[in-house]
C-alpha cells in the first residue's frame, strides 16, 4: 500500500500489521503538525533517537516538507519511503520510521543496536600463525572486517533480504574488477529464487543454492576467517554473508579448498606443502584402512606380509564377531562418542572421553569382544579425518559404506566403488568451475596451489578452475 | 557446438587406457603363437595403428565436425547411420573378451579364498553409470589415471625385472613370419583402439604442435606394452603361453615379497582402477553410438540396453566362453582388422570431400 497524506490513515494500517507490545508507535508534533515515531524498543539505541531525530525535530522552523526534513535529521543512515511495506520492513530490520501528517512518506533511520559477540578467533579454524580475527553474527560487522581488509573501491556489495518471516539480510560480495559478472548475476538470482520462511543461517543459503540437491558432498564452500575469505575473493569468488551466521559463504567451491589451510599461507611452501601431503594422506587412511583392514582379513589375507599376518591371528583369536561386524560396530561406538563429545556440556566432557575412549576400548579388548588391531584402525581412521574438518561428516558417511563395500564384495568391490565415486567427482561442478579441479581436468598452474604449495613468487595468475575477467594476480593486470 | 575435450586429454587418454587392458591375457595368447617374438607381433600391430592415428590426426586437425557429421555431410545421412552401427557392433563385440577375461581375473586371482562371479557383477553398475556420462568426463578421468596406468606398469615391470632374462627373447625371428602375423591376427579383439579417437573429432581444437603430442603419445603407450611384453617373455620363458592373467604372474616371484607382502598388489590396484575405465570405453562408445543413431535424449536409455547386453551375454556364455574367445581371436579378427584399422584411414578422403564441399559453397 501507498503512503496517504492522512497520518491516521497510515497509522492505523501499520498498526494493524505490527501489532505487537514490543513495537512503539510514539506521537509527537513538528511544530504544530502531527507525527508518529515507529520503532522495536529493543533494536534501537534512544540515546540516538533523541539525539539524531528528537532534538532536530524540536529545533525544526522549516517548511514541512519531504526536502527540508530530511536535512533537518542529522542521522547518517537516512532514507525515504513511500510503501506501508516499507515502512514495517524497515522497522522489523531496526530502523526508526518517521510518518508525518500531511506527507505521502516516511523518513526511515538506521539506529540499530543491540548485544553482539565480540569478534574472535573462530574454534573451527584456529591458527599458529596468521590472523585471528573471526566473523561474528551481526552482518554489518562482518562487513566492516572485509573493508579492513581490501580497502578498493572494486569491493562490492549488494544487499538482498530472503525469508517471508525472518526478513534476513543477505550481502553478496565480490571485486567488481575480478569476477565474473554473470557469476554474481547467476547467484542473485538464485537467491531471489528462494522462497521459504526464515533463514536462519547461512547453511540454509548454501543448501538452497546448489544445484545437486541430493549430493553428499559441499557445493559451497565457508569459512569464518576474513582473511581466507579475502582470499578466496581474490582468486574471483563471490562471498555471501548471512546477516546472524558467523559463517559466510564462498561459489565457486572446489574440493582441494578443503585441503588449504589459512596457515599454509603465512608458513613456508615447504611446511605447507608436508602438511597437505599429510593432510591427503590422512583422509586416504580415515576413508580406506578400515574398509581395506576388513577386505584383506575377509577375502585377500595375501596381501598381508606373514608376519604381521600372524600378529592380527593371534590378536583376533576368539573374537565372536566377523571381521566386518567388529570393525563395523567399533565404527558406530565411535561415532556415538564422538557425537556425544559434541552434544554434552563441558563439565562432562572430560568422564565421556575416559569411560568412552579408555575404559570401554581397553575393556572390550581385555573381555575379548573386538581386537586390538581393530580399535587401534579405527581411532587412527577417526583422528585422520579431523585433518580435514570440513569436511569430517562427508567422509565418515563414507567411510561407513566403504566398509559395508569391502565386507561384502572385497578388494574389487572396494575399486569399483573408488571408480564410481571417481566419476562422480569429476562430472560435478560448483557454479561452473568442476569441484576436482586442479586434477580433473587437469590444470598445470593451479596445481601450484593444489597438495603442492607453490612459492608466492610462482602464483602469477589467479585460479584458472575460476572464470575471472582479470587472469593476473602478481605484476600488474593483464 | 560445445567442445568437451582438451588435446592434453586426448594425449593422456591415450596412456592412460591404451596399454591397460592389453596385459591380462593378450601376452599369454602372444606368446602361444610368436613365443619370444611376441613383442614383434605387438610392434607389428601398433605400426599399423600408428598408420591409422595418422589419418585421424589429420581428420582433427582439418574438420571442425564430429564424426557422424562428417560422414553425413560427405557421403549422406544413409551412410553415416550405416558406418555408425558398424562400429556399434565393433565395439560391442570388442567388449565381451575382455570384460569376461577380467571377471575371470578377479574371480581367480583375488578371490583365490572363495571365488565368485558376484563379485565381479557390480563393474556392470558402475559401467552404467560411466555410460550415462558425457565425454568430458573421459577427459577428465584420463588427466588422473594416466598416472595410475604408469605407475602400476612401472612398480609391476621393476619387480619383475630381478626374474627376467632378457636373453630370452633371442634370436629374434626364429618363429619365423608365419607364427609372428598369426600372434598379431590372434590378439586384434584386445587392440585395435583407433576408433575411441575417431569419436574425439570435432569435440576438441588442434593447436599446432598437438598431432606431434598425440603421436609421442601413442609411442609412449607403444614402448609400455612392448617392455612389458619383453619382460613378461623374460620372467616366464618358455612357459610364458600358460600364463594366463601376466599381470598377477609377472611379479610375483620376486624376493622382496616375502618380506613385505605382496608389495605387487599396489601396481595392480592401480592398474585395475584404470582397468575398469578401460573396459567401460566401448560400452560407452557404443551408447554414444546408439544414441546418435536413434536420437536417444534421455542418458540412461542406451546405457541399460549395451551394459544390461554385456551382462546378459557374461552370465549366460560363461560356459561356452572359450569358443565365443576362439570366434573372436580367429573370424571376428578380420572384422576388427577393417573396422579399427581400415575404416580409419577412409578419414582423409571424407575430410578432403568436406573441404572441397566448403570451398564450392
Amino acid at each position: 500500500m501507498k503512503l496517504q497524506k492522512s497520518l491516521t490513515q497510515n497509522t492505523d494500517y501499520i498498526k494493524s500489521v505490527l501489532s505487537s507490545d514490543d513495537v512503539t508507535f510514539l506521537s509527537l508534533k513538528i511544530k504544530e503538525t502531527d507525527a508518529v515515531l515507529i520503532f522495536v524498543n529493543d533494536l534501537i539505541d534512544k540515546n540516538n533517537v533523541g539525539e539524531l531525530i528528537l532534538r532536530p525535530m524540536q529545533e525544526f522552523s522549516g517548511a514541512i516538507e519531504e526536502k527540508t526534513l530530511f536535512q533537518a535529521f542529522h542521522s547518517p543512515e537516512k532514507k525515504c519511503v513511500y510503501t506501508a511495506d516499507e515502512v514495517v520492513t524497515d522497522t522489523l530490520l531496526g530502523n526508526a520510521l518517521l510518518l508525518v501528517d500531511g506527507l505521502e512518506l516516511a523518513f526511515s533511520f538506521g539506529l540499530k543496536f543491540f548485544e553482539k559477540r565480540a569478534i574472535s578467533e573462530p574454534p573451527t579454524s584456529t591458527v599458529i600463525k596468521g590472523p585471528r580475527e573471526g566473523f561474528v553474527e551481526c552482518l554489518p560487522v562482518n562487513v566492516s572486517l572485509m573493508r579492513r581488509r581490501l580497502k578498493s573501491p572494486d569491493l562490492k556489495f549488494e544487499y538482498l533480504t530472503v525469508g517471508k518471516y525472518s526478513k534476513t539480510p543477505i550481502a553478496l560480495c565480490y571485486i567488481s574488477t575480478i569476477t565474473d559478472i554473470k557469476l554474481v548475476k547467476n547467484i542473485k538470482e538464485k537467491l531471489k529464487k528462494i522462497d521459504i520462511d526464515a533463514v536462519l543461517d547461512s547453511s540454509y543459503v548454501s543448501k538452497l543454492l546448489v544445484e545437486r540437491k541430493t549430493s553428499l558432498f559441499k557445493q559451497v564452500g565457508n569459512t569464518e576467517k576474513p582473511d581466507i575469505l579475502a582470499a578466496k575473493i581474490l582468486e574471483g569468488r563471490v562471498a555471501i554473508f548471512v546477516d546472524g551466521s558467523p559463517i559466510a559463504l564462498s561459489v565457486p567451491y572446489l574440493l582441494v579448498e578443503d585441503f588449504q589451510s589459512a596457515s599454509d599461507y603465512y608458513n613456508s611452501p615447504y611446511s605447507a606443502t608436508a602438511a597437505r601431503s599429510i593432510r591427503v594422506l590422512s583422509v586416504l587412511f580415515a576413508l580406506f584402512l578400515p574398509a581395506l583392514y576388513v577386505a584383506a582379513e575377509l577375502f585377500h589375507l595375501q596381501l598381508i606380509p606373514l608376519s604381521f599376518l600372524l600378529t592380527i591371528v593371534n590378536s583376533i583369536k576368539g573374537i565372536p564377531l566377523s571381521p566386518s561386524y567388529e570393525m563395523f560396530f567399533t565404527l558406530m561406538i565411535f561415532e556415538i562418542l564422538n557425537e556425544a563429545s559434541v552434544r554434552m556440556p563441558k563439565y562432562v566432557g572430560m568422564v565421556v572421553s575416559i569411560v568412552g575412549g579408555l575404559v570401554l576400548g581397553e575393556t572390550a579388548v581385555t573381555a575379548g569382544i573386538i581386537s586390538a588391531p581393530t580399535l587401534m584402525i579405527v581411532a587412527l581412521s577417526g583422528i585422520c579425518l579431523y585433518t580435514v574438518p570440513e569436511l569430517e561428516q562427508t567422509f565418515s558417511v563414507l567411510r561407513i559404506l566403504f566398509l559395508i563395500i569391502a565386507g561384502a564384495t572385497g578388494l574389487y568391490g572396494m575399486l569399483l566403488a573408488i571408480s564410481a565415486l571417481f566419476i562422480y567427482l569429476i562430472s560435478f561442478e560448483s557454479f561452473g568451475s568442476p569441484v576436482a579441479a586442479p586434477f580433473s581436468p587437469l590444470i598445470k598452474e593451479d596445481l601450484k596451489d593444489g597438495f603442492y604449495k607453490g612459492f608466492i613468487q610462482e602464483m602469477t595468475y589467479r585460479p584458472k578452475s575460476i572464470k575471472t575477467t582479470n587472469k593476473k594476480r602478481l605484476g600488474g593486470q593483464d | 557446438m560445445k567442445l568437451e575435450l582438451k588435446s592434453r586429454q586426448v594425449c593422456l587418454f591415450i596412456i592412460a587406457f591404451f596399454p591397460i587392458v592389453k596385459i591380462f591375457t593378450a601376452p599369454s595368447v602372444l606368446s602361444s603363437f610368436a613365443s619370444n617374438d611376441l613383442w614383434i607381433s605387438t610392434l607389428i600391430i601398433l605400426a599399423v595403428d600408428f598408420i591409422g592415428l595418422l589419418a585421424i590426426v589429420y581428420a582433427y586437425k582439418h574438420t571442425k565436425s564430429d564424426l557422424f557429421a562428417l560422414i553425413e555431410n560427405t557421403l549422406g545421412k544413409f551412410w553415416a547411420r550405416t558406418v555408425f552401427v558398424l562400429y556399434f557392433v565393433f565395439f560391442f563385440l570388442k567388449a565381451i573378451v575382455p570384460i569376461n577375461e577380467q571377471k575371470d581375473y578377479v574371480e581367480l586371482t583375488l578371490y583365490t579364498l572363495m571365488p565368485s562371479k558376484l563379485y565381479f557383477l557390480p563393474f556392470f553398475a558402475v559401467a552404467l553409470y560411466l555410460c550415462c556420462k558425457r565425454l568430458r568426463v573421459l577427459g577428465r578421468a584420463a588427466d588422473v589415471l594416466w598416472a595410475f596406468s604408469v605407475l602400476g606398469l612401472i612398480v609391476l615391470i621393476s619387480l619383475s625385472i630381478p626374474n627376467a632374462d632378457y636373453t630370452a627373447i633371442l634370436p629374434i625371428g626364429v618363429n619365423g613370419f608365419d607364427g609372428i602375423f598369426k600372434a598379431s591376427y590372434s590378439v586384434l579383439n584386445w587392440f585395435c583402439d583407433l576408433p575411441y579417437l575417431m569419436f574425439f573429432i570435432g569435440n576438441f581444437r588442434l593447436k599446432k604442435g598437438d598431432g606431434v603430442k598425440i603421436a609421442i603419445s601413442f609411442l609412449i603407450s607403444v614402448i609400455m606394452i612392448v617392455v612389458f611384453m619383453i619382460t613378461f617373455y623374460s620372467v616366464f620363458t618358455s612357459i610364458a603361453y600358460r600364463q594366463r592373467f601376466a599381470l598377477t604372474e609377472i611379479s610375483k616371484y620376486t624376493a622382496v615379497i616375502n618380506n613385505i607382502g605382496r608389495f605387487d598388489y599396489l601396481g595392480i590396484v592401480l592398474i585395475l582402477v584404470s582397468n575398469i575405465f578401460a573396459l567401460s570405453l566401448p560400452l560407452f562408445f557404443a551408447c554414444k553410438i546408439l544414441d546418435k543413431i536413434f536420437n536417444i535424449t534421455k542418458k540412461w536409455i542406451s546405457p541399460i540396453f549395451v551394459v544390461g547386453a554385456q551382462l546378459v551375454i557374461l552370465l549366460v556364455f560363461t560356459r561356452n566362453f572359450a569358443s565365443i574367445e576362439n570366434f573372436m581371436k580367429t573370424y571376428a579378427s578380420a572384422f576388427f582388422f577393417i573396422v579399427g584399422n581400415i575404416l580409419p584411414l577412409f578419414l582423409l578422403a571424407l575430410v578432403k570431400k568436406e573441404k572441397k564441399y566448403a570451398k564450392n559453397i
